[in-house]
């Protein structure tokens, strides 16, 4: 059909369907990238200059390894320590012992080091390529990439690739190596269209890191818009538009134009105190899985940290974490947001989950069962070393611990007793501890409808949505079937909150959230409305949150 | 020899992020240290050969090591493959 069209303007234009890689939308001439299939001149040498050619070979990886250790501290400097990791792992592959003993073998049989390098790579790459893992598969290009690179550096070739672009383009290529789009000018790449690919491929991370929309993994189809003057993409949906018509290319400018003035937006709330219209502060944080993710969350605007989950410490491992492997990683964090206050929650695991040293009975419903504080008023050695490495942490920044799990004011009661022992044995042995504040999660309906008793024992709340809602609602979080039902502006969660709020405004405490609902645009406003001060979510969130906010 | 049987840990099991700093450390020790999963053999210092194990988190690998070192390499490899990714 595409034959029959093919001498007229109108009407030609072709829809390729990918894999939506990377965020945005793109309009822009055609640069088609080939990678070009690097041909080495000699297939074999000479007897007697064996040594020689192994040196050759030795000579340009030596050559190439400060190349790559170049492009990955230009990563990390520009905070992309994802990519630079592949770039670390791409040195790794080039001074590889058994790339360099495959390559000395070949050329022992007098093959050309170029063509020894290239014929070893491929070798490991389609060995890579034969893995059903789609992530071990996309390694191969990595291979690929180094011998060539490698191979090219023996010929003495320059590798004439994307560095050559000196318009903005969109980039079509079969597939891309992480040295090619490293090597793209800055600005000269509107998006990035493939025929392979997925969301893990290089191509995707590296697009993503840059802000460049991409659509990966068109397949074949992709070489019919080879030929084309302009292709539009749709990095969020998933799909690329070759020589669009008239009105295809008026609605992606539109699309550019609503998506460049959301970022922008976005952009200029990053690093600004929220504020509500009114004056009010409020607090826009991160939820952290670890230490490691805080200084993206600080770069993401971060105002502090609403929720601190330790469980990583204490999974899939043979002994409980001790008490000073938990103050460094607690001593970590709180010295990475300095002033900022960080909300540690306390161990939250239940019979889902197994804890070495622990013996949890098989439960039939362990969301309702041995969980949280009920668990960690059981069992001290659990508790104890957390605490004890909580207060010892709490000296060295603005660190607050919470509980979870609680549903009756005793709980916190006797957690509290167990905290003040822990101090007392630190003052006696005569170490360093600050005096965090304290403060519980209000997950369960009961917390709620307690708030009043638990505010006498505490200095703030922090309301777990996701919990909340499937407590209350009587609906399991992960039950397909009942998603209508998970929905924190359900009227009954809302009334829970608002009791919850209303407790600690009368106690003159502060309350947070820290489910997804403190980053959905619908409930922010309501949730300000309820009297939440600290909002804490997926750091990518932070922007679009606190513009809401600064708009109340 | 030394010898010990590990599980693979990181989510992303022993591929290319996590096999570069397997690599690294293995590199630090003079021994000759192997990697063994279901009887296929790796050179421990090369990711090349590492990854064409295929090893995915929960598989059991055999770390075997000779030399002076030995019994640090295999302890601190063992480590590095039972602990979650930092």
């Amino acid at each position: 059909m595409v034959e029959k069209d093919a001498g007229e303007v109108s009407g030609k234009a072709l829809r390729l369907e990918g894999v939506a890689a990377s965020e945005g939308a793109a309009v822009g001439p055609v640069f088609v990238h080939a990678l070009e299939e690097f041909e080495p001149e000699r297939e074999t040498i000479p007897e007697g200059s064996v040594e020689e050619e192994i040196s050759r070979f030795e000579a340009a990886v030596e050559a190439v390894v400060p190349q790559l250790s170049e492009t990955a501290e230009k990563m990390r400097e520009a905070g992309n320590e994802d990519e630079a990791a592949i770039f670390d792992a791409h040195i790794e592959l080039a001074q590889d012992p058994e790339l360099a003993d495959g390559v000395a073998e070949r050329v022992r049989n007098l093959e050309s080091p170029e063509s020894a390098v290239l014929a070893v790579g491929e070798q490991y790459a389609q060995m890579f390529e034969g893995m059903e893992d789609e992530y071990m598969a996309a390694r191969a290009d990595d291979v690929r990439d180094v011998a060539r690179q490698i191979a090219v550096e023996i010929s003495g070739h320059k590798a004439a690739g994307l560095e050559a672009l000196r318009e903005p383009a969109v980039i079509l290529a079969r597939s891309l190596a992480p040295s090619d789009t490293a090597r793209v000018p800055k600005g000269m790449a509107l998006g990035f269209l493939t025929a392979e690919g997925s969301k893990t491929s290089h191509v995707s991370i590296m697009a993503r890191s840059m802000g460049i929309p991409a659509v990966v993994g068109v397949g074949q189809k992709l070489e019919k818009a080879f030929e084309a003057e302009t292709v539009a993409l749709d990095g969020t949906e998933g799909y690329a538009i070759a020589d669009p018509d008239p009105d295809t290319l008026a609605e992606f400018e539109r699309k550019e134009q609503r998506i460049a003035s959301e970022r922008e937006a976005l952009e200029e709330y990053r690093h600004v105190e929220a504020r509500t219209g009114d004056g009010r502060r409020i607090e826009v944080a991160a939820n952290l899985g670890s230490a490691k993710e805080a200084a993206d969350a600080l770069e993401w605007g971060a105002e502090g940290v609403g929720l601190f989950r330790t469980e990583f410490l204490f999974m899939e491992r043979d002994e409980l974490p001790s008490e000073e492997e938990q103050y460094e990683v607690y001593r970590e964090v709180a010295e990475a947001f300095g002033e900022k206050p960080v909300v540690i929650r306390t161990l939250d695991v239940g019979g889902d989950k197994d804890l070495p040293g622990v013996e949890q009975p098989e439960e039939e419903n362990p969301f309702l069962g041995w969980r949280g504080i009920r668990m960690c008023l059981d069992v001290p050695e659990l508790f104890k070393p957390q605490l004890r490495a909580l207060l010892r942490a709490s000296a060295h920044g603005n660190l607050k611990m919470m509980f979870p799990m609680v549903a009756d004011a005793e709980e916190v009661r006797r957690a509290r007793e167990v905290l003040e022992e822990c101090r007392r044995e630190l003052e006696d042995e005569g170490a360093e501890a600050g005096s965090p504040e304290v403060g519980v999660m209000v997950e369960t309906p009961a917390a709620a409808l307690c708030a009043a008793d638990l505010a006498k024992e505490v200095s703030f709340f922090s309301v777990g949505t996701n919990d909340l809602v499937q407590y209350t609602l009587a609906a399991d979080r992960g039950n397909e079937r009942l998603r209508h039902l998970q929905n924190a502006g359900h009227l009954a969660v809302l009334k829970l909150i608002g009791l919850t709020c209303e407790a600690a405004k009368e106690a003159g405490i502060w309350v947070g959230v820290c489910g997804e609902a403190a980053a959905d645009p619908d409930l922010i406003p309501r949730l300000v409305g309820l009297g939440v001060t600290e909002l804490s979510m997926s750091a990518s969130s932070i922007p679009r949150a606190k513009k809401i906010v600064s708009e109340l | 020899m030394v010898e010990k049987e590990v599980t693979v840990v990181p989510e992303e099991g022993l591929h290319a992020r996590p096999a570069a700093k397997f690599v690294k450390m293995a590199k630090g020790f003079n021994s000759d240290i192997k990697v063994i999963k279901d009887s296929t053999e790796a050179n421990a210092k090369s990711s090349l050969n590492l990854m064409t194990l295929g090893a995915t988190q929960g598989d059991k690998l055999l770390i075997q090591a000779e030399g002076e070192d030995a019994e640090e390499a295999v302890e601190a490899l063992a480590e590095l493959i039972s602990t979650e990714e930092h």
